[in-house]
């Protein structure tokens, strides 16, 4: 397959001011082969990704795409050529149905076209992406993050592309779909497409691709085959040097005194009202997919969500938070799993990120104590391994693993004795991840009581010391350390009563 | 700033310091400032003289005014009061028809009023006044802070506020006589020959920029505009905020208001909406303001700095074409593409800036 190579970069650099983001980086895809494109945030995935689809004219080097020299002018230009990238963020318009999505740009079907033909067309390429259930009519915002992930490829296999280009397809997706988009990928193969998928989740790069491109500081290093590495050598490639491992130890807790006792908690989401304590010293894993709920507890915890109703106990106090104002005075921190969302004032100083929970402490009647700010957010950045130099910077010209720690470590302003976290490594990279977790376990040693929601299986595996599991709303188990396996936590998020044979709504009641 | 971004200035020169340290869209707005100066200088013979550099800063001090309280709610991410005028109007009625009232069991039956007789009703008055802008303030701002479409909001109180003046001046010029308590405002001058109007222009702008960058309630402006969602989740509620930036941009309305009733010792609604400005028609003025200062319409971003230099700069283009004999309608046109104008420079920086990353 190598040997027939339709798509070869070489010698590719690119620089913006002073920061060079490819230095003289290769990069080639042969026909029908699935190439898995990796690196750390910052390494120069995304800009290679936007030369190799157009986006980006301003580079040097040479481009061949199907053995002529190319300089695409343009991401039309590109798409063309058969070279289509699904961007991570979806472009799908909300409010029109499937099929006008996927013949969005017009080509391929008559200038006026009915509502049912449009539907016809539409059906083999949603068959090809897997969903071939689904009714093209359908109004897109009624679909699934995943299934509208897979509509996007669908518009793009409309245009029959020789290349696909997929960014992190995965990285906002629960385990389900996520192996959706998988089968897809590995359909497309079948069908002679060449596939480039960069992602961040390691194991869906070995379960798919059949080569690997490594980037590190903007360099690459040669293409190996996936079945000749595995997950620690090819972090080694990321990262240049051995990661060891990369969950922090656990150490045994005693549960005396609960530090949060969470009664009848019931937001939306949630079948029936639950209960559970958090000790000081642990971290608390919710486990669930997408749409389990798990998110909606952390966010009425804290008053983001709503609730029907529920209490907190906590520092010998009875109280429900209304807002999240009324949990951050009492000490309790929400880091939500969309850090561009609610998490980062992206046009504002990091500086004035890290001090954002905590204006009040850092000022006195009313008036900013500009060193007190600079000492503690200084002290939170270094804590993070955020480099001090940087506080006045905008938060938004950091990287997705900087951004992360920033939304994390301003929560450190405020000394939280309990800390809420959900996704805590959303689309951060393998040495941000580790760094993260390190930083909650010391948290935790400290005497901390931390909630983690996650829908990443090895991450919930790994990093707590106990876990409750949810599926679509029920609260299935309580997993003790020892039961802590993936398989184990897998049956119970992704399918708890196959044994049992009975529907979730005969649970519920 | 300066020494953290790491660095070493030393071999440098002036230009690249200077694109170091400040946004391309600073330097732009300053270069044009400095351009539209020179030029004006050069080409106009009176337009550097001390009488008009007076002339042109307290033009710029009534809208400046209005334009800084403005900059509050669009700082914080609630967009414009498309009723500044209507503010101002229901309260130049309301300090008039106080001021005109009968207040003279305070002096002497017959003959003129005392100094303090006059300026015991000019208390009175403004008092008023600033109670009924702050309410006015705060009901534009709960409703926007509830959730409030600010267009929606702000245009239904404009109504509202315009139609209460109106109906309760009867449409007509309400007056009071000379000498009154609110001269000193309107035309007096206690510095030399400097504005008494002037240099309240140039406390207020100084004041609202040391609140924006060294109060805890500033911080919160910017956080809350730049990100509204985040802010809630940091302990940051809208509500709060829209309420109080309503209220410090209605009560520069009202101020202004009580000023320029203090020029013309009289007050009617439509003050605002015709004789006022190059544009005749005070809150597009004033918006024009905000934006030419060079404020992000979708908050966290600008400071009040930047809108008191606007509104000297559009004060000193409308200046010179008076001075060159152009009528309104070319005036009020020169303002129009001066806002198209900054939106695009603003526009494309902050794309060119995005680019970058």
């Amino acid at each position: 397959m190598a040997d027939q190579l339709l798509l070869q970069l070489t010698n590719i650099s690119r620089d913006y001011g002073a920061i060079q983001a490819l230095k003289g980086a290769t990069f080639e895809i042969g026909r029908g082969e699935i190439m898995g494109l990796v690196g750390e945030n910052g390494a120069g995935k995304s800009t290679l990704v936007k030369i190799i689809g157009g986006f980006d004219t301003g580079f040097t080097g040479e481009y061949f795409y199907d053995g002529e020299v190319r300089h695409f002018g343009s991401p039309t230009a590109a798409e063309h050529a058969g070279i289509a990238i699904a961007q991570q963020e979806l472009s799908l318009i909300p409010t029109m149905s499937v099929a006008e999505n996927i013949f969005l740009a017009g080509d391929g079907v008559p200038q006026i076209a009915s509502k049912g033909l449009l539907g016809k067309k539409a059906k083999p390429f949603l068959e090809e992406v897997g969903l071939g259930h689904i009714n093209p009519m359908r109004v897109t915002n009624r679909l699934s993050v995943g299934e509208q992930h897979l509509v996007e490829v669908a518009r793009l296999i409309a245009h029959n592309p020789q290349v696909l280009i997929l960014d992190e397809p995965t990285a906002a997706l629960g385990e389900t779909d996520s192996i959706r988009i998988l089968d897809m990928v590995k359909r497309l193969k079948d069908r002679g497409k060449s596939v480039i998928y960069v992602s961040h989740r390691l194991d869906e790069i070995f379960k798919i691709c059949d080569r690997v491109t490594v980037l590190r500081d903007g360099e690459s290093q040669a293409p190996r085959a996936a079945t000749d590495m595995d997950v620690n050598a090819l972090v080694e490639l990321m990262l240049g040097f051995e990661l060891g491992d990369m969950y922090p130890a656990r150490k045994p807790i005693t549960r005396e005194t609960p530090t949060l006792r969470v009664r009848d908690l019931w937001p939306d989401g949630i079948l029936e009202p639950i209960s559970f304590e958090v000790y000081p010293g642990e971290i608390l894993g919710l486990a669930g997919q997408l749409g389990s709920g798990t998110s909606e507890i952390l966010g009425a915890m804290t008053g983001s969500t709503k609730s029907r109703g529920g209490t907190l106990h906590y520092n010998g106090e009875e109280f429900m938070a209304s807002r999240p104002k009324d949990a951050i005075r009492r000490g309790i921190a929400f880091c939500s799993e969309d850090r561009k969302h609610d998490g980062l004032f992206l046009g504002r100083p990091i500086m004035e990120n890290l001090s954002a929970p905590a204006i009040e402490t850092i000022s006195r009647n009313g008036l900013l104590n500009g060193a007190k700010e600079r000492a503690s957010t200084t002290e939170n950045a270094i804590k993070f391994t955020v480099d001090p130099k940087r506080l006045p910077q905008e938060a938004g010209v950091l990287s997705g693993g900087n951004q992360q720690k920033v939304a994390l470590g301003k929560w450190l302003s405020i000394s939280p004795k309990v800390i809420l976290v959900n996704e805590p490594t959303r689309g951060v990279d393998v040495g941000a991840r580790a760094e993260i977790y390190q930083i909650l376990r010391d948290l935790a040693d400290q005497g901390a009581a931390i909630v983690v929601a996650s829908t990443d299986i090895q991450e919930i595996t790994n990093l707590p010391d106990r876990i409750i599991s949810f599926y679509r709303g029920v609260r299935i188990g309580d997993l003790q350390l020892d039961e802590m396996t993936s398989a184990n936590i897998l049956e119970q998020i992704t399918d708890p009563f196959h044994e049992a044979g009975i529907a979730v709504s005969e649970k519920a009641t | 700033m300066t020494d953290a971004t790491a660095m070493s200035g030393d071999d440098l020169n002036f230009i690249q310091r200077i694109r170091r340290d400040y946004s391309p869209l600073v330097i732009i707005m300053v270069g044009l400032f400095l351009f539209v100066f020179v030029a004006g200088a050069t080409l106009t013979d009176d337009f550097l003289t001390w009488f008009n550099v007076k002339t042109i800063i307290r033009d710029a001090a009534l809208v400046g005014i209005m334009a800084i309280g403005l900059t509050f709610v669009t700082l914080s991410g609630n967009f414009f009061l498309l009723s500044m005028k209507e503010i101002a109007a229901l309260s130049i009625i309301c300090f008039a028809t106080l001021m005109g009232a009968d207040w003279n069991q305070w002096g002497p039956a017959d003959g003129d009023p005392t100094t303090s007789a006059l300026m015991t009703t000019f208390l009175v008055a403004f008092a008023a006044t600033m109670i009924i802008a702050t309410i006015t303030g705060a009901m534009q701002g709960a409703l926007i802070g509830l959730g409030g479409n600010p267009i929606v909001v702000t245009l239904g109180a404009a109504g509202l506020f315009f139609g209460i003046g109106s109906w309760w001046s009867d449409n007509l010029v309400v007056s009071y006589r000379r000498p009154h308590g609110a001269e000193w405002l309107g035309t007096g001058s206690f510095i030399g020959d400097i504005p008494n109007i002037t240099v309240a222009f140039i406390i207020i702008a100084i004041l609202a920029e040391l609140t924006l960058r060294y109060t805890t309630f500033g911080r919160q402006v910017y956080l809350v505009g730049a990100n509204r969602a985040a802010g809630r989740a940091t302990g940051h509620e809208n509500f709060g905020m829209a309420i109080k930036c309503c209220i410090i941009a209605s009560v520069c309305a009202a101020f202004v208001a009580v000023a320029f009733s203090g020029q013309v010792s009289s007050a009617h609604v439509n003050y605002f909406s015709s004789e006022f400005g190059s544009s005749g028609d005070m809150t597009i003025m004033v918006i024009a303001i905000v934006m030419v200062g060079g404020n992000s319409i979708m908050g966290g971003y600008g400071s009040t700095l930047r809108t008191s230099l606007g509104a000297i700069f559009i004060s000193s283009i409308d200046n010179m074409m008076v001075l060159n004999g152009f009528n309104s309608g070319a005036r009020v046109l020169a303002v129009g593409l001066m806002i198209v104008f900054s939106i695009i420079v603003f526009a494309l920086v902050r794309r060119g800036s995005r680019a970058v990353e």
